[in-house]
């Protein structure tokens, strides 16, 4: 029964985003230790470690200097920010020249989210930038930092491609000027290395349906694995991924005994962005404890 | 403002389902969630509202924004950066600025104390170097959430002592200097500690038109709950959002601001009341109908100084007590552990218990955990933090990090090699790790020899299997030298861990505990890496150095499971009593360990700063008389002990233990109210 409790309280707890599905679908391993356990396991996830981190941060600021114009600071102000590093100078650029974006009318939510129930769980989405336009339309912008673009196949297989849209048609009620049918909204995603090169989905009510549909068996995938677990053990282990190259981008591969050292990436297209901000989504600053 | 409502009344009265209610209903009108701004004073406090969210008919749209004043503050410093930085000082403003934790801010402070320590300013008392470092950034913090400069706090401090010895005046200039020192360095290096970022946040960003008119866009309603534990400057901010909202609704809890020592201001924030239209105060349902409620009105009443008949309980209140007493603490615990069983034999969810004590050391922590387990009951413990270098995995990584930098001339000793050996190697029991530790290690140069060269009946003896691993392990260790002056510690411990430590055969390969140290000691090298650090280095040897003498230095702390994860947990809970109250949960029974020991009447030893004088309502010209201390103390056990009983709905368990660890007769005065409650006939004490 206590353990029939935590499972419930966990899916209560939880906040499913597209990250952790897509961990789900590409191990079910890597999900179960990383949110059901929230097992942290320090071993190097990809190399070079250094040049990684550079990158990461260096898309960090690209959003965050989006994210400071979008809410109105003077483009003075902000260019300063993004000078002296050649490669974000370079994209800073290409944004200031995304005319279709500044063109775009209607009202602009940066760094937006947006929480819907499905199958009973919550799902959220964590929109770059959302534009609400006046004649009822909307689009999902999401600014990629890659490297190198991948395949529009690629982007089309990403949970992120589903979950997004589908979190808007779906949880949109409240927004201004009312909820959005699924067949107004687009998603762009947008590389600012690759700035002429957008990748556009359009969505549809069919797509919205198979997104559901699909989501909400990938939910009770999951819901039937805790069904599972909660009658055995809480610490019985879920499927390992039949591919093996993902093990050497999984911080878990010593666990999990797939190998040693860490494979090398820059990019994050390999990816596993692992949202750590799933439980309770709570994004404070750390405060003086007792 | 078309509706703004005060709520106040005690634990249990309701008043956080309230606050959800009204949420909610602004939801069902359409008020779109991210116009709904709830702060709280700790993200602890948050839970019912995240909660409340995961209910099955909360509508959907965008999460709440359940937010303390720091995190509001660190959001806004970090998008709005461009338009402040060059107003308030920074050196370089078009950097972007570094957000310090409690532990980075540390490590820059330890770099600027040891002048001081030398000087001997501080020898007058007895305080240790992380001591100092806390101590100051609490006058910081301090400070920053009471709007005073640090001429106040030296100034407050310095009247508030009065003519007692004359030694402690230096002392209080001497940590102002030290936070001084430390804000100049943060100004020119565009670091931001928490103090820092909520000062720049009301000096600076509150009177900033741009965000002001953004505020006002982005939240309509502001919920604000447990305004008593919050700090006076969200009282300022409250008054600075109040006339751009549609609806307000502040809660208040009378009996409880647990947190006068972070700086919390229960009587000012009370004041907010008369910003409301409406006034609503409300009391626990049922008062006065239950023993417990019987129980915490006669003890308040007791605490206030009344006499036991003058506190007129409709019901026994001694009905929701009961007393054990014991001559020696090992017999309080057997017997608590008895009661302990007792009542999950009897169908109490371990989860309904908590064990409470006002502090609760390791020792007392280690040894109720083993007691319950041995009869089968999960526990969980909480305390805020414990130095990292006192876990096992954490020292064993600490060991071989020594091992794989020997250019550093550290060179430990046999005993921690062996015990790092014995860790990391799975097959090695402690024999084997010495034999093998005394024979291959040279502790006059920290180098470690080959298994090879051993006799081989030796190596029989430790196991060929055990020496293959150690083979392995100094291989690793001695290819690592030429990858030192490029890796930067997180980067060296997270190799060692993956690629040899937690492999198969290794003695961390399964061992999540280890995996959850390891984490910490990974996560708090690249804190180091990236703020001490940001810019990288030529050769990573020496700031690898640095590092690892903050962590020997106990600068580090470990953090224990998130409290989310402990509340999953249907286990016994034990916790400083405390910590216990900023949960806000609610247990069926609570034990309240060693109710003699007059631990449960002191406050913190702190002798370079002072909660009660560094407060906004405290008149900065009063000096800090015995009165006062005895008052303040009173204030603090009632707000303590009534907060304790609101959140027990069954039964309050008192473990009494009459020696005390000195050996001595103990008769604090929590135990003496007790007593008066139980035999209003006693004499009565002094309390
Ligand atoms: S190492 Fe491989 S199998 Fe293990 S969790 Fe990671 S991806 Fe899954």
């Amino acid at each position: 029964m206590a353990v029939e409790r935590t499972r419930t309280a966990w899916l209560s707890q939880f906040v499913f985003s597209q990250s952790s599905l897509q961990d789900f679908a590409d191990c079910e391993r890597r999900f179960q230790l990383r949110y059901v356990e929230a097992q942290p396991w320090p071993a190097v996830q990809s190399e070079p470690l250094l040049e990684r981190e550079l990158h990461a941060e260096r898309g960090d600021r690209f959003h965050r200097l989006v994210h400071r114009h979008q809410v109105g600071i003077e483009l003075s102000e902000l260019a300063p920010y993004a000078a002296g590093d050649p490669d974000l100078a370079a994209w800073w650029d290409a944004y200031l020249s995304f005319v279709d974006l500044h063109r775009l009318p209607g009202q602009r939510l940066p760094e937006f989210s947006l929480v819907t129930e499905l199958e009973g769980v919550r799902l959220v989405a964590k929109y770059d930038l959302l534009v609400l336009e006046p004649a009822g339309g909307a689009v999902i912008f999401d600014w990629k930092t890659y490297h190198t673009r991948p395949p529009r196949a690629w982007f089309e297989s990403r949970l992120q491609t589903r979950v997004y849209p589908y979190v808007l048609a779906r949880a949109g009620r409240n927004l201004p000027g009312g909820p959005r049918d699924a067949s107004s909204i687009r998603m762009l995603y947008w590389l600012p290395a690759f700035p002429a090169d957008p990748v556009e989905f359009v969505y549809s009510q069919d797509r919205f349906e198979q997104d559901e549909a699909a989501l909400s068996a990938l939910l009770s995938q999951i819901r039937q694995r805790l069904a599972v677990t909660s009658s055995t053990a809480i610490t019985a282990t879920w499927p390992l991924t039949p591919d093996e190259r993902r093990c050497r981008f999984c911080e878990y591969r010593s666990l999990c005994a797939r190998g040693d050292v860490a494979g090398i990436a820059v990019d994050e297209v390999i990816d596993s962005d692992f949202d750590s901000s799933s439980l309770l989504g709570l994004s404070d600053v750390e405060e003086v404890g007792f | 403002m078309n509706r703004s409502r005060f709520i106040e009344g005690p634990a249990g009265s309701g008043k956080t389902t309230a606050a959800i209610e009204h949420v909610h209903a602004l939801l069902r009108d359409g008020v779109p969630a991210e116009q709904i701004l709830i702060l709280v004073p700790a993200r602890s406090l948050g839970t019912p509202f995240q909660r409340a969210q995961a209910t099955p008919d909360w509508p959907p749209g965008a999460p709440l924004d359940v937010v303390t004043l720091g995190g509001l503050a660190r959001r806004g410093i970090e998008l709005f950066w461009p338009l402040i930085a060059r107003r308030a000082g920074f050196r370089d403003p078009l950097r972007e600025p570094r957000f310090l934790t409690l532990e980075t801010a540390q490590y820059y402070m330890n770099r600027l104390v040891a002048e001081q320590i030398r000087s001997g300013v501080y020898d007058s008392i007895s305080v240790r170097r992380s001591q100092i470092i806390r101590q100051t950034l609490d006058n910081l913090a301090k400070a920053a959430v009471n709007g005073f400069t640090l001429e106040e706090v030296e100034a407050r401090l310095i009247t508030a002592w009065g003519d007692r010895h004359s030694s402690r005046p230096p002392v209080y200039r001497a940590s102002v200097d030290l936070a001084r020192r430390f804000r100049a360095l943060c100004q020119e290096n565009n670091l931001l500690d928490f103090s820092y970022q909520i000062d720049l946040y009301a000096r600076h960003l509150l009177r900033e038109p741009q965000y002001r008119a953004w505020f006002a866009g982005q939240y309509r309603h502001l919920v604000a709950d447990n305004l008593e534990e919050n700090v006076p400057v969200v009282a300022d901010f409250i008054r600075w959002a109040w006339d751009a909202l549609d609806t307000a609704l502040l809660v208040y809890d009378r009996d409880a601001g647990y947190r006068v020592f972070l700086g919390a201001d229960p009587s000012g924030m009370a004041e907010l009341a008369d910003l409301c239209q409406e006034v609503e105060h409300r009391e626990p349902a049922g008062v006065s109908e239950t023993p417990l409620n019987a129980l915490s009105s006669t003890l308040a009443a007791l605490l206030d100084g009344a006499r036991v008949d003058e506190s007129e309980p409709s019901i026994e209140p001694g009905l929701a007590l009961s007393v054990q007493t014991h001559r020696f603490f090992p017999q309080m615990v057997d017997g608590v552990v008895d009661e302990i069983a007792a009542l999950v034999e009897a169908g109490t969810p371990p989860g309904e218990i908590a064990v409470l004590a006002p502090l609760l050391g390791d020792s007392l922590r280690f040894e109720l955990i083993d007691r319950l387990e041995e009869r089968g009951i999960r526990a969980v413990s909480h305390r805020p933090s414990r130095a990292l270098r006192d876990e096992p995995a954490a020292r064993a990584m600490l060991t071989l990090m020594t091992l794989a930098y020997p250019d550093w001339g550290i060179h430990p000793p046999v005993l921690d090699v062996a015990d790092a050996l014995q860790q990391v190697i799975e097959p090695l029991d402690p024999i084997r790790a010495w034999l093998l530790a005394q024979i291959v290690y040279r502790p006059g140069s920290g180098s470690l020899g080959s298994f090879d060269v051993i006799k081989p009946g030796m190596q029989e003896r430790i196991s060929y299997r055990s020496g293959e691993q150690y083979e392995r392990l100094r291989s690793w260790l001695l290819a690592f030298s030429e990858d030192a002056p490029t890796s930067p510690p997180d980067h060296f411990l997270s190799r060692l861990f993956g690629e040899v430590l937690s492999q198969p055969g290794f003695g961390f390969h399964a061992d999540l505990e280890a995996g959850r140290v390891i984490a910490e000691l990974v996560e708090s090298a690249r804190k180091f890496r990236q703020v001490l650090h940001p810019d990288g280095a030529d050769d990573w040897r020496e700031p690898t150095r640095e590092y690892y003498t903050l962590v020997q230095e106990g600068l580090l702390a470990a953090q224990y499971l998130s409290s989310w994860q402990m509340e999953q947990q249907d286990a016994v809970f034990l916790a400083p009593a405390y910590t216990f109250l900023m949960r806000n949960r609610v247990v069926d029974h609570q034990f309240w360990l060693d109710v003699g020991s007059s631990v449960w009447w002191e406050r913190l030893e702190q002798p370079l700063t002072h909660p009660y004088v560094l407060a906004r309502s405290y008149p900065a010209d009063q000096i800090w008389t015995d009165d006062l201390e005895f008052y303040a103390r009173r204030d603090a056990l009632r707000r303590l002990v009534l907060g304790l009983v609101r959140r027990c709905r069954e039964r309050v368990h008192l473990a009494v233990c009459n020696l005390g660890e000195s050996g001595y007769e103990q008769r604090g005065p929590l135990l003496q109210i007790i007593q008066r409650l139980l035999q209003p006939q006693a004499s009565e004490g002094d309390v």
